[in-house]
C-alpha cells in the first residue's frame, strides 16, 4: 500500500515538544481546546472539567476522569442518587471537535429502551455468543445479555486459590471491602446523560478479583450481549489485579444481527486496576451485528508500580459508537501499550478518544492505532498523550495509521501531545493510505483474484496489532470479522479502485 | 505451435503507442532473451503479458498453450503457467514470504474461478515444507528469509531472489523475467542465474530473460536472442547476438534499424 509518512494527520502539538508550564499554556491552549476537553463538554450537563484533588492541573491540560465514585466514600445508594439527579438534568450528549465532526447521541430514543430489559432466553447462552466466542480453555466466563447476567463459570482451582469471579451486583454484596475502595474510583458519573444513567441503573455488571502472586494462563472472558431492539443495557465492570499476579481478559461486546426496527443502547463503564507488579493484557473485541446499536462507553485502565497492561480493543461494528478509552501509569515505574484497531463500513460512525497518560515517572507508554473504513461509514480516532507535571523520565510514542477503502467513508486520525514536563520524550507519527494498485497486480501475478489481493492487503494492514494479541483464537476471530467486512464492501472497494 | 504466442502486439498508454508490433514465440524449455535500451519497451511487454490494467492492447493478441489470453485477467494467466519476476517488485507488508506462497500456490491449485485451475486440494503442510526447503537451497537464502514480510525492507537483492523463490515454488510453464540481474553484486546474480538454469534443466522451465546487460548470461546461456528497439524486435538469432551487442553496442543497431536517436533519448528517460 501506498503509505505516505504524516500526510494529512493534523497534529496539534508537535513531536516532543516539552515545556515548562507556561510555555505549555501557549502551546496547548489550542489543542485543549480542540482535542482534550472532550470530557469537559460532553453532554449539556453544565458539568466543567474537574481538577484532580490534590493535584493541581494546568487548565490547558486534557482533564484527566477524576473519580468521584466509592472512592470518595459514598454508598451505592447515594451514588445511585446522584446520578440519578445528573441524568435528569442532562441533555442527549453531543461531541464536536474541530475538522467539522460531531458525534450526536440525539437520535437516541432513549424513551423506547428499556433500562431492564432480560435476555432473550433466559435459560440459554445468547445465540451470538454461543457462535461468536471461540473454543478454547479458559479460567473463567461471565455472560450478561441486557441487563442479567445469566452466566458465570470459573476454574474450580482458580477458585480455590481466591480469584472472584461474579456479577458486580453480588461483589457489592458478598466483596464489599474490595469492592468498594475502587468502584467507579476514577469513573465520573456526571459528565454526560448516559454516564449518569449507566451509574443509575447498572444492573448484573462484572467483577474479577485475581489475588496476589497469582498467575493465570488462560484469559477470564467478559460478555455483554444485545439480542434484540428495545434494549439499554447499562454494563458496568471492576477488574482489580492484585499485586503481582499475571492474568488475561478478553471483553465481547457483542449485538444479535436483528433487523426489527428500532434501537438498542449499550452504555458501558469498565475500570481496570493493576496493582504493583501485577501484569495484565486485555483484548476487546466489539461487533455489535447489523442491527441499530449505539455505544457510548468510558473505560479506564490505571497501571501502578512496575504494573503493565497490553490493551487492545478491536472495535469492529457499531451503528454509532463514541469510545473514551483512558490508559493511566498512577505510580512510577508503570509500563503500557496501548494498540487499538478499529474497521468501520456501511453507516456506522466511529468516534474513539484514547488518552496515554502518565501521572507520573517513570513510565513507559507505547501507543499504536490502526483503522480503516469502507462504505459511507465516519471514523474518528484522536489519540492523546499526556505527560502531567511532575511525570519525569517518561518515554511514550503515539502511532496511528489508516485506510481508505472508499470514496464515500471518512476517517480522520488526529494526535495530540500535551507534556508538562521537561525530561521526557512524547512523540507521534502515522500513516494514511489507500489501497496499492501495484501490490495488487503483483499478488495477481501470482495467481489472487483481485477481491483477495484486497483481502490480504487490508489483513496485512492489520496483521501487526493482530499479532499482538498473542492468542491464537481471538486472532482467528479478529481476522475473520475482518475478512467478513471486506466482503461485504467487495463492490464498493472495487468502484473506488476504478475511479482513481 | 509454441506455448506462448505473441502476434503483431501493438500496445498503447495514455495516448502514447509504446510497442508497434511484436512478434514473439516462447515454449517450455527454451530460454530467450529480450535485450534493449531503456526505454524500448521491454518492461511494456512483460506487464501487457502479465495483463497489467494499464497497458492497453490496440491491436494483435497473445496465445498462452492454445487459448487466447488477450483479455484474461492477470490472475488467470498465472493460474494458466504464466510467471513474471518484476523489475521492481512490490512490498506486500503484513504477509509473510511463506503465507504468501501457500496461498498464491493453493489459488493455483483451487481453480474456483476458471478452468485453467487443476480443482486439487489444498498442499499439505508437509508438502509445502519440502518445497519451500528445496527452494531455499536453490536460492542460497535463509530459511528464517521465509518469515519475513514479502519484500518489505528486503534489500535489492532479496527482493530478486524472493522472486525466483516464487517462481521456484510455483513452477510455471513460461516465466517473464524483467531485468532480474540488475542491481545484484555478482555473487547475488551467479545465484539468481543457476536458480534459473537449474528451473530449466529440472522443471522444463520456458523462460523470456529480460536484460539490457549482457552479465546474466554468461551464466544463463539463451537458445534464442531478441533485440528491442523503438517498440518493435529488429534483430533475432544465437547467443553470437550477444556478442556482437558487447562489441558494437546499441548506437550501431540504431542507425542500422532507423530508429531515431531523439525517440531513443526520450525514451531512454523511462522507466528503464
Ligand atoms: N506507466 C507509464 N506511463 C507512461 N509512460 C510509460 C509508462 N510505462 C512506460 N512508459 C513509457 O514507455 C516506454 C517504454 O518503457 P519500458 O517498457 O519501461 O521500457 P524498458 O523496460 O525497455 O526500459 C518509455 O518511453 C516509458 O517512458
Ligand atoms: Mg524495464
Amino acid at each position: 500500500m501506498r503509505l505516505a509518512p504524516s500526510r494529512p494527520v493534523t497534529a496539534v502539538a508537535e513531536d516532543g515538544r516539552a515545556g515548562r508550564a507556561p510555555a505549555l499554556s501557549t502551546a496547548g491552549a489550542g489543542a485543549a481546546v480542540d482535542n482534550g476537553s472532550a470530557g469537559a463538554r460532553s453532554g449539556a450537563t453544565g458539568a466543567s472539567a474537574r481538577a484532580k484533588s490534590g493535584a493541581h492541573r494546568e487548565a490547558a491540560l486534557y482533564h484527566a476522569l477524576a473519580g468521584r465514585g466509592a472512592g470518595d466514600g459514598r454508598s451505592l445508594a447515594e451514588l445511585r442518587k446522584a446520578a440519578l439527579e445528573a441524568a435528569a438534568a442532562a441533555e442527549l450528549p453531543v461531541w464536536r471537535r474541530s475538522g467539522f465532526w460531531t458525534t450526536s447521541l440525539q437520535g437516541l430514543k432513549l424513551e423506547e429502551l428499556d433500562a431492564g430489559a432480560q435476555p432473550s432466553n433466559p435459560g440459554t447462552v445468547p445465540e451470538v455468543v454461543a457462535r461468536t466466542l471461540p473454543e478454547r480453555a479458559r479460567a473463567g466466563r461471565i455472560v450478561q445479555s441486557a441487563n442479567t447476567v445469566m452466566a458465570v463459570e470459573l476454574d474450580g482451582e482458580l477458585e480455590r486459590r481466591g480469584v472472584i469471579l461474579c456479577s458486580l451486583e453480588d461483589a457489592f454484596r458478598d466483596h464489599h471491602e474490595l469492592v468498594a475502595p475502587y468502584f467507579s474510583r476514577r469513573l465520573t458519573i456526571d459528565r454526560h446523560k448516559l454516564e449518569a444513567l449507566n451509574a443509575a441503573l447498572w444492573s448484573g455488571g462484572v467483577f474479577l478479583y485475581v489475588p496476589p502472586g497469582t498467575v493465570v494462563e488462560d484469559p477470564f472472558e467478559v460478555v455483554y450481549a444485545i439480542e434484540r431492539a428495545g434494549v439499554a443495557q447499562y454494563g458496568r465492570t471492576l477488574v482489580l489485579g492484585a499485586p503481582n499476579s499475571e492474568f488475561r481478559v478478553h471483553e465481547y461486546d457483542l449485538g444479535e444481527d436483528f433487523d426489527e426496527d428500532g434501537q438498542s443502547l449499550h452504555a458501558g463503564a469498565f475500570e481496570l486496576y493493576l496493582q504493583q507488579g501485577a501484569r495484565c493484557r486485555l483484548a476487546q473485541v466489539q461487533d455489535w451485528g447489523s442491527g441499530e446499536v449505539f455505544d457510548v462507553s468510558t473505560r479506564f485502565v490505571g497501571v501502578g508500580r512496575d504494573a503493565y497492561c497490553h490493551w487492545l480493543p478491536s472495535l469492529l461494528g457499531g451503528r454509532l459508537v463514541r469510545q473514551h478509552l483512558e490508559l493511566a501509569v498512577s505510580e512510577p515505574g508503570g509500563e503500557m501499550a496501548f494498540r487499538g484497531l478499529f474497521f468501520t463500513e456501511e453507516h456506522e460512525h466511529l468516534d474513539a478518544f484514547a488518552v496515554d497518560l502518565h501521572e507520573t515517572g517513570p513510565s513507559g507508554g507505547d501507543v499504536h492505532w490502526r483503522g480503516a473504513a469502507t462504505g459511507e461509514s465516519r471514523a474518528s480516532f484522536e489519540g492523546l498523550i499526556q505527560i502531567d507535571p511532575g511525570a519525569q523520565q517518561t518515554h511514550t510514542y503515539l502511532q496511528i495509521h489508516s485506510m481508505m477503502l472508499s470514496p464515500k467513508a471518512r476517517l480522520d486520525a488526529i494526535p495530540s501531545v500535551l507534556v508538562s514536563s521537561d525530561d521526557v520524550s512524547a512523540s507521534h507519527g502515522g500513516t494514511v493510505g489507500e489501497l496499492d494498485e501495484a501490490a495488487i497486480f503483483y499478488m495477481q501475478s501470482r495467481g489472487l483474484d483481485r477481491p483477495t489481493a484486497v483481502r490480504v492487503i487490508v489483513e496485512g494492514f492489520f496483521e501487526p496489532l493482530i499479532t499482538e494479541l498473542e492468542d491464537e483464537p481471538l486472532q482467528e476471530l479478529v481476522r475473520a470479522k475482518v475478512a467478513r467486512k471486506l466482503a461485504a464492501a467487495r463492490e464498493d472497494i472495487e468502484a473506488y479502485a476504478t475511479s482513481r | 505451435m509454441a506455448d506462448l504466442e505473441i502476434r503483431n502486439l501493438h500496445v498503447r498508454i495514455e495516448e502514447h503507442e509504446i510497442l508497434k508490433g511484436v512478434d514473439l514465440d516462447v515454449s517450455r524449455g527454451e530460454i530467450h532473451a529480450l535485450m534493449g535500451p531503456n526505454g524500448s519497451g521491454k518492461s511494456t511487454l512483460a506487464s501487457t503479458l502479465m495483463g497489467h490494467p494499464a497497458y492497453e492492447i490496440t491491436e494483435g493478441s497473445i496465445t498462452f498453450r492454445g487459448e487466447d489470453i488477450t483479455e484474461q485477467e492477470p490472475h488467470e494467466r498465472a493460474k494458466a503457467g504464466l510467471f513474471l519476476a518484476f523489475q521492481y517488485p512490490v512490498a506486500i507488508p503484513g504477509v509473510s514470504v511463506a503465507n504468501f506462497l501457500r496461498m498464491a500456490i493453493n489459488a493455483k491449485r483451487s481453480g474456483t474461478d476458471t478452468q485453467s485451475g487443476t480443482g486439487q486440494e489444498p498442499i499439505t503442510v508437509k508438502e509445502f515444507r519440502n518445497q519451500l526447503q528445496h527452494a531455499v537451497e536453490l536460492l542460497d537464502v535463509d530459511r528464517a528469509f521465509t518469515s519475513r514480510h514479502l519484500n518489505d525492507g528486503f534489500s535489492g537483492g532479496e527482493k530478486k531472489r524472493a522472486e525466483i523463490l516464487q517462481m521456484a515454488m510455483l513452477r510455471p510453464d513460461v516465466a517473464i523475467l524483467d531485468e532480474t540481474d540488475s542491481g545484484l553484486d555478482i555473487d547475488a546474480l551467479r545465484t539468481v542465474a543457476e536458480g534459473v538454469q537449474r528451473l530449466h534443466d529440472e522443471q522444463g522451465l520456458g523462460a523470456l530473460i529480460i536484460t539490457h546487460y549482457q552479465r546474466i548470461l554468461h551464466h544463463v546461456r539463451p537458445q534464442f536472442v531478441h533485440i528491442m528497439l523503438d517498440g518493435r524486435i529488429v534483430l533475432e538469432g544465437g547467443v553470437e547476438l550477444v556478442e556482437r551487442l558487447e562489441r558494437e553496442g546499441y548506437d550501431h543497431l540504431r542507425q542500422e534499424f532507423g530508429a531515431s536517436e531523439a525517440g531513443a533519448v526520450a525514451a531512454g528517460d523511462g522507466s528503464g
